[in-house]
């Protein structure tokens, strides 16, 4: 829905312009599926030139078609795949993240989704050497937590810092201010980094976590919340796409009447991410008291089989420290 | 996505326009034929460059704009789609076009001038500029030594912390024991601030707090040695601790909502509170309720407040919450009151339990730290380490082991 102006085509003047307003006539829309030829005796205009205007504005708004052979070519070009770092969880992603792809994180309170996508920020921006953007809605990215994960890549303080700087932090609180960074990523950083091109370019683009920022606006007698909700999961799908990076973002869970636990935010959103994973505490783990053991449930995704499972440790990020000890590691460090 | 919009690709534009105006059939047939060669022999990159660009001007639909509904419905009423279409209008142009009012349409050219623009969703952090932020900040001790090395120092400033627990407990003991904390001079490794608290249930009890704040400051007083820490003592009293809490006593989850709106104004002339507390957030959320939904919503939105809060001001924010009954088959099990999506509200949830005679505080979820279990005991001077359980020699700070071995002798006492 565009709305007509003068010079948009030739052939659209003042004087036409004002007879269509007259007829009620305002958009591009209302041109394209209204009837020529009564508008052309309404307007008297000659059905030729009405007909031609249709003509380019339908071909200037139409989309184009692409082989797939030359698709193909641009994938194996343009695709990557990022390791999230932790075998478990790239055996059950096909090898990584897909750039181009929604991925989404589900889990219940403290089951791990944020050290999931911790591990994938230092992964890609220590080991992969590329730019990620960290969307945080929920206050919860510790750059401490960053800094012990990287010290267990590396010894070196100057490629931590220069990891850590590859990290760039947003700290969004609500669905508009949230749109307005990706609009903005659209129009201006990714542009650059897509034609910039060479090292360091975003890759990946980390949310955490959507539904904070979604579910304040549904339930209740609220409409809107269903058109944003639509709009984030736009605007991500189309960067993803035509910026070639990995969208990552994470979901909470809702107990369902059977008590079984599935993904939030509802069904539409449910055809959003192209791979889903849950994430839940171990069951064995809960008895034997506390642990980092997760396990991860695909539970759609275009290339695997779903509902396969994989058991991974969270302190796999921080494994050469061995265990309970990270927490009085980073004391050590901050203190210092 | 390859949608054309005016003006993107000039040959492209005149191509197509060429065959529109064609005359004969015989003519627009081979153009169109010649078009689609066109099309057919572009090669990978013409189309990956043409898709990048026409990406690049994808514009914003201007429902995603924060407006009212009424001002959306208006505008897409008089047709307008995308904020692009709008940036060349003035406010009475647009009057004109829309049925929108001068102060409507003023609102609207505003948030399509900020928001498409590039600077709308402000300068990105770089982690390593976070870390930085991170190491400035203190955290609030909670005067239990062990909590405070399984939670790197303490509850952490400019992060959400909810504390669960069952009634007795002692939620309310921490938080006022944090609310003493929060003020304890700079020059003892605290925080000097100024404390928000939020009383929802009429738990909050003045002579607990003169009897931590006694304790606090006896503690200090013991701890003296030096000129400034002399000074820092005799401004540092009961009388001072009592006048640096805010107490705002809300009845009902209205009332509650109300004073979150106002709270950054007040936040903003109060520049030292370094701590709000809100005890408990659940009690006003469990009451009255027809629509489950509903409070859903609110909660989930008062999260994001309070997080936002959190951030830009720098404050620590701690709540509470109670605990329900979840009944699973025949196996009934303590959880959380307020529901699944709220336990996502919190960076850090600490729960309060009994283990026998012993009380407990568990870690449930931390971004930083691993999940732990730590007692602790309420004794009359507040929240303390229990005294027979062996200390664990870790390195803190002088201040910090100075003040928590001036705990234990406090305690054993």
């Amino acid at each position: 829905m565009v709305v007509l102006k003068e010079g948009m085509c030739p052939g659209l003047d003042e004087g036409l312009l004002r007879d269509l307003r007259a007829a009620d006539i305002k958009t591009v829309e209302d041109l394209v599926s209204s009837d020529i030829e009564r508008l052309a005796q309404q307007c008297s205009v000659s059905y030729k030139a009405l007909f031609a205007i249709r003509r380019v504005l339908l071909a200037q708004h139409t989309a184009f078609p692409v082989s797939g052979a030359d698709l193909y070519e641009e994938l194996l070009s343009s695709t990557a795949i990022l390791s999230t770092g932790n075998p478990s969880l790239d055996k059950l992603l096909d090898s990584g993240l897909y750039t181009g792809e929604i991925t989404e994180l589900s889990g219940g309170p403290g089951s791990g989704k944020s050290q999931v996508c911790f591990g994938v920020a230092v992964h890609v921006s220590h080991q992969l050497k590329q730019s990620v953007i960290y969307i945080d809605t929920t206050g919860g990215l510790t750059a401490g937590r960053l800094l012990q994960m990287l010290k267990t890549e590396t010894s070196s303080t100057q490629e931590q810092t220069e990891a850590l700087q590859r990290i760039h932090v947003f700290r969004l609180f609500d669905v508009f201010s949230v749109l307005d960074c990706l609009y903005s990523l659209r129009g201006g950083v990714l542009q650059q980094a897509s034609v910039g091109g060479g090292g360091g370019s975003v890759r990946a683009v980390i949310v955490d976590s959507v539904s904070a920022v979604i579910s304040p606006l549904l339930g209740g007698k609220q409409t809107e919340g269903m058109s944003l909700m639509i709009q984030v999961a736009g605007v991500l799908k189309t960067m993803a796409k035509d910026f070639n990076v990995a969208a990552l973002v994470t979901n909470h869970v809702t107990t369902s009447g059977s008590g079984e636990v599935q993904p939030g935010l509802g069904v539409s959103w449910s055809h959003i991410p192209r791979t889903r994973i849950l994430l839940q505490r171990a069951e064995n783990a809960a008895a034997a008291g506390r642990s980092g053991l997760r396990t991860a449930t695909l539970i759609k995704s275009s290339r695997q089989p779903c509902h396969i499972k994989e058991e991974f440790d969270l302190r796999w990020w921080s494994r050469s420290e061995g265990g309970s000890s990270s927490g009085k590691r980073k004391l050590e460090e901050t203190d210092s | 996505m390859g949608y054309f919009t005016a003006g993107n690709n000039k040959a492209m534009l005149l191509l197509v326009s060429c065959v529109a105006m064609c005359d004969s059939y015989f003519e627009k047939v081979r153009a169109e034929l010649y078009l689609q060669g066109m099309l057919g022999h572009w090669s990978r990159r013409d189309v990956w460059s043409c898709r990048q660009q026409l990406a690049g001007q994808m514009q914003r639909p201007v429902s995603s704009l924060s407006l009212s509904p009424s001002v959306k419905v208006k505008l897409a009423g008089a047709g307008f789609q995308f904020t692009a279409e709008l940036l060349q209008f003035t406010p009475a142009q647009l009057r004109a076009e829309t049925a929108l009012s001068q102060e409507e349409a003023l609102e609207v050219l505003q948030a399509v001038r900020t928001g498409g623009g590039e600077e709308g969703a402000g300068a990105p952090l770089t982690a390593l500029e976070l870390l930085l932020q991170e190491e400035d900040f203190q955290s609030i001790m909670t005067f239990s030594s062990q909590l405070d090395d399984a939670l790197g120092g303490g509850l952490p400033v400019g992060r959400m912390t909810e504390i669960c627990g069952a009634p007795g407990v002692g939620k309310t003991q921490l938080c006022l024991q944090l609310s003493v904390n929060v003020q304890v001079p700079q020059c003892f490794g605290g925080l000097e601030g100024q404390v928000i608290y939020i009383d929802t249930e009429g738990s909050f009890l003045l002579q607990r707090v003169v009897d931590i704040a006694d304790a606090a400051v006896r503690h200090c007083s013991l701890l003296v040695e030096d000129d400034e820490q002399r000074a820092a003592v005799t401004t540092f009293s009961v009388e001072t601790v009592l006048s640096n809490i805010f107490l705002v006593r809300c009845r009902d989850y209205v009332e509650l909502l109300a004073e979150l709106h106002l709270l950054p104004g007040f936040l903003l002339e109060h520049p030292r509170v370094r701590l709000l507390v809100i005890d408990s957030v659940a009690f006003p959320f469990r009451q009255l309720f027809d629509e489950l939904s509903q409070r859903t919503r609110l909660l989930n939105s008062l999260a994001q407040q309070l997080i936002a809060i959190a951030t830009t001001h720098h404050v620590g924010v701690v709540i509470t919450n109670q605990m329900t009954t979840r009944v699973r088959g025949s196996q009934s099990q303590l959880v959380p009151a307020l529901g699944e999506s709220w336990g996502h509200a919190s960076s850090i949830r600490l729960l309060l339990h009994w283990q026998g005679c012993q009380q407990l505080a568990t870690i449930l979820k931390s971004p930083g730290h691993m999940e732990a279990d730590i007692q602790y005991q309420i004794t009359s001077a507040g929240f303390r380490d229990t005294s027979q359980s062996e200390q664990p020699q870790s390195k803190r700070p002088r201040t910090h082991s100075d003040q928590s071995a001036a705990t234990q002798r406090d305690t054993s006492c």
